[in-house]
């Protein structure tokens, strides 16, 4: 008997705790997207979308704007005029301006999302090439609400390398790690939103370059990160007529090794292994008889693009790639005399990229 | 006959008290302070520490198997009198209820700071006892039983730990040993540390049915300690960069908030619920053990109204001094002094003195 009533009062008190503090999803303000930017006079603004839960309400988003001194502050004054009580708990992106990516110690105003337990990491961080308002306040017909559809954007385009996706977190380790400095996804919007690339950030966070989808991709095979598809469109010099060859294709295997020695500066090699799988070709070729030449001329071009890219991060002394992390595991006594200006001394080192292409198959006609 | 022919466990009990009194919170935040110590070898540190606890449980087998069906309160009357190891025994009382309150006081803090944040700590701590009294009013067995069933419901937790694995990065602990063996020789006393908890064997040898196999469980319960441990600082280096970890004061936590489903986002406040089972047979074994010695001093054999009171102090105290998480960690820091003596030199000692307490004695019966 005594067991019983003891049985039913836990029960009770199971189902009571529901009642005493409950939150509706109507008083919660979700704000899915946090805008960062700077007005004329370098104040701090921030942005913020929710969804509205409300029948009446015709539409069913609010976006604000407002000037605060940091994150939490900003949130005061979103409760001043939202419908519901601001919570960050699942904010999906955060837009930052370039004009604040160019500032000195931007990375501070985020602080807000590590310290809080209720607050999430796997937010997309993404630079907004221009004002963080022209993104937030656009209301596209043809798109469900912004937080999905730009989440959306990112998430699927990360899956092709058109840009890259990072999220707080991912931001946390990339800026804090001195072998590497950080990459965003990069936005832009002129009548409608565009994924530019990737926006590059040296070591104290600020914006230094932008790269191009094409050149995202081959930021992520020299990062090891070859998951997702990595299909390609080049135009491979041939020693025949003078008009462009464009050859697309698809990249099922690509495999990337990276070694270091030091010898008065840096000198990395990287193998880069591709298998490939033609797409489409707009010239004609024997594959059969010529498999080798087209090879040859891919890798070339591929190389190419490559050294390209990594003379253009090193003139501006950042390593996206993370060469720093290879030159930390295998040549630590010398890494740790430059740790702290790695950027500086990635710059001076030598950056081999090797390229090997297979071609796997040329698709089901000749 | 036997004496504690009601209560006693199995070997599979004894191995899992044992580990379930070791592995507490303090893994949450072990990889940051190794880090701190010992940069990406800290995980080298956590294997010297495990030798050091397994041969001082050795020890603690070998002194508490001189006299098999004594408690640590009978062999200690008998080596030094009754006024002397009256005292001794309330060290060790002292010392049990001490841990006690600060692995609740900890919890408490976790439980408050990740999902109940306008809970007060006394409710919070009310709601652990009622379990907590359920099963510490009982014998041996009956915290013997909740320790291995509560061990085969949280094995499943480290299996989400290698999700986040899948972006590990391994070069991050290359080159091993970086600064050499002085760093990681400092990290020990932390690993050594963090195996506190094998001390209650002393207590519950008694209770053991098969003493033969005391030193291999024992040894059993260490090693799968260590081997939860080192797997934790695994992944969390792989994940972490040995800049970024040090940032965070409980990497494993935020390692966790990285887990997302489709269904499920914040999977560390699940998983942190979770874990609340695992940290309660840190503390049931204590919480049994202080009014256990607290009986034995009176000379009582029922020890469950003590159980009682010392968790009404408990409450008390926290209602009175509202901890906070420095506080906390002070405390903690005072556990680990007094548990340095009391578990690694008193079982040694208490070998040795017992060894020639027995010469001694056997020239005085010649």
């Amino acid at each position: 008997m005594k067991r019983k009533t003891l049985l039913c009062l836990s029960l009770v008190a199971m189902m009571m705790t529901g009642c005493a503090d409950q939150m509706f999803v109507e008083d919660v303000s979700l704000s899915l997207i946090l805008g960062l930017d700077l007005d004329q006079d370098d104040h701090l603004l921030v942005y913020m979308s929710s969804p509205v839960f409300n029948k009446e309400a015709k539409v069913k988003e609010e976006k604000v704007e407002v000037k605060a001194v940091s994150i939490r502050d900003s949130r005061e004054l979103f409760d001043q005029t939202v419908m519901a009580l601001t919570s960050g708990s699942k904010t999906q992106l955060l837009l930052v301006g370039k004009k604040l990516l160019k500032r000195k110690n931007w990375i501070d105003y985020i602080d807000p999302f590590y310290r809080d337990p209720k607050n999430t990491v796997t937010t997309r961080v993404v630079a907004v090439d221009g004002p963080v308002s022209d993104v937030i306040f656009f209301r596209p017909k043809d798109k469900p609400r912004l937080p999905l559809y730009l989440a959306n954007l990112v998430d699927t385009a990360y899956r092709r390398n058109v840009t890259i996706k990072t999220t707080l977190q991912e931001f946390h380790e990339q800026t804090t790690e001195k072998g590497i400095t950080a990459s965003i996804t990069e936005m832009k919007k002129d009548h409608k939103i565009m994924l530019t690339g990737t926006a590059l950030l040296d070591e104290q966070s600020k914006y230094k370059l932008s790269i191009t989808p094409n050149e995202n991709k081959l930021l992520r095979i020299l990062q090891h990160k070859t998951k997702g598809d990595f299909p390609f469109t080049i135009s491979v010099p041939m020693e025949s007529n003078g008009h462009d060859h464009w050859i697309s294709f698809s990249t099922p295997s690509i495999k990337t090794k990276t070694r270091v020695r030091y010898d008065n500066h840096f000198i990395f090699n990287t193998d880069v292994k591709m298998r490939v799988i033609i797409t489409e070709r707009l010239f004609p070729f024997n594959v059969r008889r010529d498999a080798a030449k087209l090879q040859k001329s891919i890798e070339k071009k591929m190389q190419a693009d490559f050294e390209r890219l990594i003379k253009k991060t090193q003139t501006t002394g950042i390593d996206p790639f993370g060469f720093g992390i290879y030159a930390r595991a295998y040549t630590y006594p010398e890494w740790k005399k430059v740790q702290n200006q790695w950027g500086k001394a990635f710059s001076k080192a030598d950056v081999n990229v090797k390229v090997h292409v297979t071609i796997g198959g040329m698709g089901t006609i000749k | 006959m036997k004496k504690y022919a009601f209560n006693e466990i199995t070997v599979m009990q004894y191995i899992f008290l044992i580990n379930g009194a070791q592995v507490g919170t303090g893994v949450l935040s072990l990889p940051r302070i190794l880090a701190e110590k010992a940069g990406t070898d800290g995980w080298i540190a956590i294997i010297i520490g495990w030798l050091c606890s397994v041969s001082a449980s050795i020890f603690l087998v070998k002194a508490a198997a001189k006299y098999p069906e004594d408690t640590l309160y009978e062999i200690l009357i008998r080596f030094f009198g009754k006024i002397l190891g009256k005292v001794l025994i309330s060290v060790y009382m002292v010392y049990f209820a001490f841990s006690a309150w600060t692995i609740l006081v900890n919890a408490c803090l976790y439980i408050k700071a990740w999902f109940l944040p306008k809970t007060p700590e006394y409710i919070v701590l009310l709601l652990f006892s009622i379990p907590t009294f359920v099963i510490a009013r009982n014998g041996l067995r009956v915290l013997g039983r909740y320790s291995e069933l509560s061990f085969y419901m949280v094995i499943w937790i480290p299996l989400f730990l290698l999700i986040p694995l899948k972006d590990g990065n391994w070069l991050h602990f290359l080159p091993l040993l970086k600064e050499g063996w002085r760093p990681v020789l400092s990290a020990v006393p932390t690993t050594v540390t963090s195996f506190l908890g094998f001390e209650v064997a002393f207590f519950f040898y008694p209770f053991l049915q098969k003493k033969q196999h005391a030193v291999l469980g024992i040894t059993i319960a260490n090693t799968l300690t260590i081997l939860f441990y080192v797997f934790v600082t695994f992944v969390c280096y792989a994940y972490f960069s040995p800049d970024g970890i040090i940032e965070f004061n409980q990497p494993v936590l935020n390692l966790l908030k990285l887990i997302e489903f489709r269904f499920l986002e914040r999977f560390d406040m699940v998983l942190l619920a979770v874990y609340l089972i695992v940290v309660s047979t840190a503390w049931i074994p204590y919480v049994y053990l202080a009014p256990f010695c607290f009986s034995q001093l009176l000379g009582k054999q029922d020890h469950s109204n003590y159980v009682i009171i010392l968790l009404l102090i408990i409450i008390g105290m926290v209602f009175w001094l509202d901890p906070t998480w420095n506080d906390s960690e002070g405390w903690q820091k005072m556990v680990v002094k007094g548990g340095l003596g009391l578990a690694f030199v008193a079982p040694p000692f208490l070998w040795v003195y017992s060894w020639i307490y027995e010469k001694f004695r056997r020239r005085v019966s010649h």
